[in-house]
């Protein structure tokens, strides 16, 4: 047990909580794409001096262990100073894949006159497009240089001064400048936002307290993962899945993972997954320990803080080079998106072993990345639309899996359909439920979702989808859920298209993206 | 407990301020969960009346009506009532069989949502399932763009067809919701009229809510479509009971509404009883003085928070039980924590506190109903901060040695150790309170600072049964430097009603470039500003009563939300500086685009007067009941003065720390905190510059 006071613990966690969150809704209410405002495609988070996450607002898991990696990239790159702002998108060096953009600010206390490094905040935002071989950047790429503009760590506000000529820069690589300059804007807001209150906490406690009690939620959360893992058998657990195929080459790549529950720890080790691909479906490390951290985070059950401390008491193998932990320049598009799920499924599925009576059966395990861009001559502007699409949650022990809905690592909204009209040349001819797509089960996996997409101007679609072959799989007896569908509908013929496709379509021409279903719990026959 | 006791009479002592002259008494009725309130201003006794009568959840109108009988009226009243019915039929899905009409290719909107689970990391939180069933989601074939231009035209035929079909699947209620038919409602309405003609209820999407985004169109029409019968069965009961009476609802917009009208749109009602609580808590902080307040309302098992600068803040983008309701609402920001609820220690050694709640049943330990678990009451009784004889007037008896034993087995889980003066159990309740107040901080965070506002600017009005405990705590943590107490928090919810002006709402989606000419934006309101007068005219209320408020939602192109600023020649300098003023920044050269012109009426009614007296002594002997000993905020503890609410009058002065015990409340005044008595019985605390 820990000195630090019940109370104050508490109390902490909620204060920083609510700086966290204060940032979210800057950062919603003031970005510009629909991708942020109407699908909340991003995190924030508050960190150390020393880059340990210690409050996360509840935004997407899949950036969960993933921030930690990119604040430890801009400490490595550089010594801050007041009024800097730190962007970065480099996978390899701190991002994740490159729509997404990380901003990084410092936060710098008066100490006896001098200013005097506290920690920092930063956020994550999915931006709609950063140029690269397709509109909306979520490219069937085979290197990382075609996915899209790459950013090292660099500072956009140095000393309160902006960097014109790297904003001019990144915008003159990108499709749709207006709204990347928007949502970046926001981006700063959001960051600027988060400092102000930290050094508004500052004053009210005074800098040790905050600094005792930054250290006391690491501990906590450390403690209740340590609780949880010793809550589980001691054992070691095995579970492999695919992936369908990389996009380029039609073999399947296998993610393996080996789970040793040792007293309180954990050892999570990747040995046997296939080597990285040429195809975008490469993870690097910061992917594989947000999985593995939102793992564990839903099998606690309890409400605690989202930060490094979760992931203390656990270690994450993952052999270099492979598909859980890519080199560069290994593309890695999909990575986040797609490998990123189905890392999960495995690691559920070893830890259903151990803890059968926690663990639903697999999700869709794919987000259905949809990308479509082009000239809009209507509106006399150039478009990019992304968005992923919902499908079937896995049945749980004792319940239904949720239909038409996101799961596991990701959490975006749709685009409202008056919205996509207002804003696209769409029409959306479908949206409904998948029916019969669920597993069946004593408890059956939810269904997915078809969506289907009239383009009303010739374009460019790519899509970026798995669990086309592979399907999600059932626990306990339970069947699996049925495997997801592309199909283009050209003058009313119906022609199945890949699981990761781009391809020009022409006006008239209709997209339609079937979901996977999730997974069955139990035998059918028992089911009531 | 006793049903129909005497009326509280409080005197009005100033007979200038009557100027309610109405032909008909108002009677203000709030029905509860426990009560039934009933508030009222007698003209000819000068004298305002609360009252109470026992609510009864099984037939909500007898109370009602059973309260009006015993206050033998000479002639019929005119009520504002809000209630419950519409809520709870909500969140009991006890409302109408309901079926939804889409456009074909769209019935399962309403079931997708957003696509989003409402908890990140906990497989078991499903969605609420959609309240139309699978078998009652109907398509029908129609298509409209998003310039309101037919793609695929109705067929009425079909219509009529789905309508027979319809009329084997049982249901009772029907809602419409087509694609972008905010632009383009000749489908809905035709659809709407066979369905009448067959003798559905109808709500038709473009009656309640004109504006894009479907889900949350379809989800506040389906609402409306399940609530509205309901509402309408319980109207008809009382009006077959009270045919001369005038009756209005409360809506959660903060106005009432002719219930002949509700019964169509009964999804306004669904705030009613909170609605009126914020209404009332700003007409007594608008007379005391206040014009810019945050109204606290701490209950057993829930805490609302709402924020008025100036005028009461309207949300579009409210939220009921997982359900979006885009009508115009009372901005209400709910946390689950009240003073039922349960403190805990959890597997990492946090000290936590809800949200389970012990409720009204079995309740706190100390109500020796069974509860076992600590509570936040708890933690005050063994604080020494509730006097346990007056507590609910003495009607419920505390059982302080069971909720020491309890906070006594908190300190042992959480390993608190006494602390200088205190007991353990005491040490334990202590933390209790700092956690209840930091869950309570975030709240009041969450609509006070993150909108922009800074809490220095502010009173805050507490007026739910727990909050008086720890509103001048809570003030102090926020920096807001004073806090008002009313001295009728239970019933000032019918109050607000009470005092509510009538009020309409309307919207029209129009999606217009910023650049669209002002003549242009009044010609599109046209419509509404027509329909406006006419329904108020049908209400009986006249032209010259009502004032007209034109707003514009307005975003920088390509944005996802819209801030609403009033319709002027200066709206898109009015909208940067919203944007600003909310959000930090603001892009003056950007575009703009018009998504949606807003129209509210409102029908101003006389404001009946507050019981008031003229300052007197600051001297509170009469209302002082001696000394006990309690916990202060720093753990220490000696003898302090306690007060009676209701003795106290116009002038006292009461310096912390000290405990003023109401009926229904319990105020804490911590060390340099001073409290005056206002001329209309307010307890008004400053908040001191000690911490």
């Amino acid at each position: 047990m820990s000195d630090f006071d019940p109370v104050r613990l508490e109390v902490f966690k909620h204060l920083f909580a609510s700086v966290a969150e204060e940032m979210g809704m800057v950062l919603r209410r003031t970005g510009y794409s629909p991708n942020i405002k109407e699908r909340r495609d991003f995190s924030c988070a508050i960190f150390n001096r020393s880059g340990k996450m210690i409050a996360q607002a509840a935004h997407i898991p899949v950036h969960l262990g993933s921030m930690p990696l990119s604040v430890a990239a801009g400490i490595e790159a550089f010594e801050f100073s007041p009024g800097d702002v730190v962007i970065l998108n480099d996978p390899f060096r701190g991002g994740t894949h490159l729509p997404d953009i990380t901003l990084i600010t410092p936060v710098f206390i008066d100490h006896e006159g001098e200013p005097d490094l506290l920690g920092f905040t930063a956020n994550r935002a999915h931006h709609s497009d950063v140029g690269g071989m397709t509109p909306g950047s979520m490219p069937l790429s085979h290197e990382l240089y075609q996915e899209g503009v790459i950013i090292p760590p660099l500072k956009l506000i140095d000393g309160g001064e902006i960097n014109q000529g790297l904003f001019d820069m990144l915008l003159a690589n990108v499709r749709t400048p207006g709204e990347r300059a928007g949502d970046i804007r926001a981006q700063i807001a959001a960051n600027q936002r988060g400092a102000t209150r930290m050094g508004e906490l500052v004053d009210r406690y005074g800098r040790p307290q905050i600094e005792e009690y930054m250290r006391g939620l690491l501990e906590y959360a450390e403690r209740m993962t340590r609780r949880l893992i010793e809550g589980i058998p001691d054992g070691v657990y095995r579970y492999h899945d695919f992936m369908d195929d990389d996009g380029l080459v039609g073999e399947p790549a296998r993610i393996e993972v080996e789970v040793t529950i040792q007293g309180d720890e954990a050892i999570i080790d990747f040995a046997g997954t296939s080597p990285q691909r040429r195809g975008s479906i490469n993870a690097v490390y910061a992917i594989t320990l947000s999985a593995t951290q939102y793992v564990f985070r839903t099998l606690i059950g309890m409400d605690i803080p989202s930060n490094s401390g979760c992931l203390a008491p656990i270690q994450v193998i993952a052999p270099e080079g492979s598909l859980v932990n890519a080199r560069s320049p290994a593309a890695v598009a999909g990575g986040n998106v797609e490998t990123s799920q189905r890392i999960v499924d495995v690691l559920l599925g070893a830890l259903s072993k151990a803890c059968p009576e926690r663990v639903p059966a697999a999700s869709q395990g794919t987000m259905n990345n949809l990308t479509i861009g082009g000239w809009d001559n209507m509106r006399d502007r150039p478009f990019a639309y992304y968005e992923t699409v919902g499908g079937g949650m896995g049945a749980c022990p004792g319940m239904d899996g949720a239909d038409a809905i996101h799961t596991h690592m990701t959490n975006t909204m749709n685009t409202p359909i008056e919205a996509l009209e207002f804003a696209y040349p769409f029409r959306i001819r479908r949206y409904e439920i998948r029916s019969g797509s669920g597993g069946g089960g004593k408890h059956r996996g939810g269904n997915g979702i078809i969506r289907e997409i009239e383009l009303m101007e010739n374009a460019q679609v790519t899509i970026l989808s798995e669990r086309r072959r592979f399907e999600p799989y059932g626990l306990a007896g339970g069947e699996p859920g049925l495997p997801g569908r592309n199909i283009l509908i050209k003058k009313g013929e119906e022609k199945e298209l890949p699981g990761k496709v781009s391809c020009e379509v022409e006006a008239g021409d209709i997209i339609s993206i079937q979901t996977p279903g999730g997974g069955g719990f139990g035998e059918k026959s028992s089911r009531r | 407990m006793d049903g129909a006791k005497e009326p509280d009479r409080f005197p009005c002592e100033d007979p200038h301020r009557i100027d309610f002259n109405e032909d008909n008494v108002r009677i203000g009725i709030d029905i509860g969960g426990t009560f039934t309130d009933f508030v009222f201003f007698d003209e000819e006794l000068r004298a305002f009346y609360t009252y109470k009568v026992l609510s009864n959840p099984l037939n909500p109108a007898q109370p009602v009506l059973d309260g009006l009988e015993a206050l033998d009226l000479k002639k019929p009243p005119s009520i504002i009532h809000g209630s419950t019915i519409a809520t709870n039929a909500l969140l009991e899905r006890k409302g109408a069989r309901t079926a939804l009409i889409s456009t074909y290719g769209f019935r399962d909107v309403i079931a997708i949502g957003r696509q989003v689970r409402s908890e990140l990391y906990d497989f078991a939180a499903h969605r609420p399932q959609p309240l139309v069933p699978e078998e009652l989601r109907l398509e029908i074939k129609e298509r409209v763009d998003h310039r309101g231009n037919v793609i695929t035209p109705l067929n009425e035929e079909g219509v009529k067809d789905l309508c027979e079909s319809l009329k084997n699947l049982d249901a009772e209620s029907v809602a419409v919701c087509l694609l972008f038919s905010f632009a383009y409602p000749t489908h809905e309405k035709t659809i709407a009229r066979v369905f009448r003609e067959a003798d559905f209820f109808v709500s038709p999407s473009c009656e309640i809510l004109p504006e894009f985004r479907e889900y949350e169109r379809t989800s506040t029409s389906v609402i409306n479509a399940y609530v509205s019968p309901i509402v309408d069965r319980y109207l008809q009961q009382l009006k077959d009971r009270l045919e001369d009476v005038d009756f209005r609802m409360m809506q959660s917009n903060g106005g009432s509404i002719r219930a002949s009208q509700i019964r169509k749109q009964a999804v306004r009602s669904i705030l009613s009883g909170p609605a009126g609580g914020v209404v009332g808590a700003f007409h007594i902080a608008k007379i005391a003085g206040f014009e810019n307040v945050i109204g606290f309302d701490m209950g057993g098992t829930s805490t609302d928070v709402s924020l008025c600068a100036g005028d009461i803040r309207i949300t579009n983008e409210a939220e009921i039980d997982g359900f979006p309701i885009r009508i115009p609402m009372i901005d209400i920001h709910t946390v689950g924590s009240g003073g039922g609820s349960i403190a805990y220690v959890d597997a990492g050694g946090a000290l936590r506190v809800g949200p389970q709640s012990a409720g009204a049943d079995p309740g706190p330990v100390c109500y020796g109903l069974g509860g076992t678990e600590p509570t936040v009451t708890d933690a005050n009784l063994v604080l020494g901060r509730l006097m346990p004889e007056y507590f609910l007037e003495g009607r419920m008896s505390l059982d302080s040695r069971s909720a020491q034993s309890a906070l006594e087995d908190l300190a042992e889980q959480a390993g608190i150790s006494a602390q200088s003066d205190l007991s353990r159990s005491q040490t334990a309740a202590l933390g209790v309170i700092h956690v209840v107040n930091a869950r309570m901080e975030r709240a009041l965070r969450v609509i006070s600072v993150e909108r922009g506002h800074d809490p220095k600017d502010f009173t805050l009005v507490s007026f739910g049964g727990a909050g008086g405990l720890h509103a001048a705590q809570l003030a102090r943590a926020l920096g807001i430097p004073r806090v008002l107490i009313p001295p009728t928090a239970s019933t000032l919810s019918a109050l607000g009603m009470l005092t509510a002006d009538a009020v309409k709402d309307y919207v029209q989606t129009v999606m217009l470039p910023g650049t669209t000419a002002i003549e242009k934006l009044e010609t599109l309101l046209e419509p509404l500003v027509d329909q406006c007068l006419d329904e108020f005219q049908q209400e009986g209320i006249s032209k010259d009563r009502i004032i007209l408020q034109k707003d514009l939602d307005i975003r920088y192109e390509g944005q996802g939300y819209e801030l609403t600023v009033p319709l002027s020649a200066e709206f898109e300098q009015n909208f940067h500086d919203s944007h600003m003023q909310t959000y930090s920044h603001s892009s003056p050269d950007s575009p703009i685009e018009i998504v949606n012109v807003r129209l509210r009426g409102i029908g101003g009614v006389p404001r009946p007067p507050l019981p008031r007296a003229p300052l007197g002594t600051e001297d509170p002997e009469e209302a002082y009941l001696g000394q006990r000993p309690f916990v202060l905020i720093d753990g220490s503890v000696s003898p302090k003065p306690f007060y009676r609410g209701d003795q106290l009058k116009p002038g006292h002065v009461l310096r912390g720390p000290a405990i003023v015990v109401y009926k229904d409340t319990t105020v804490f005044l911590p060390v340099g905190d001073r409290a005056r008595v206002d001329e209309f019985f307010n307890l008004v605390v400053e908040i001191g510059s000690e911490t």
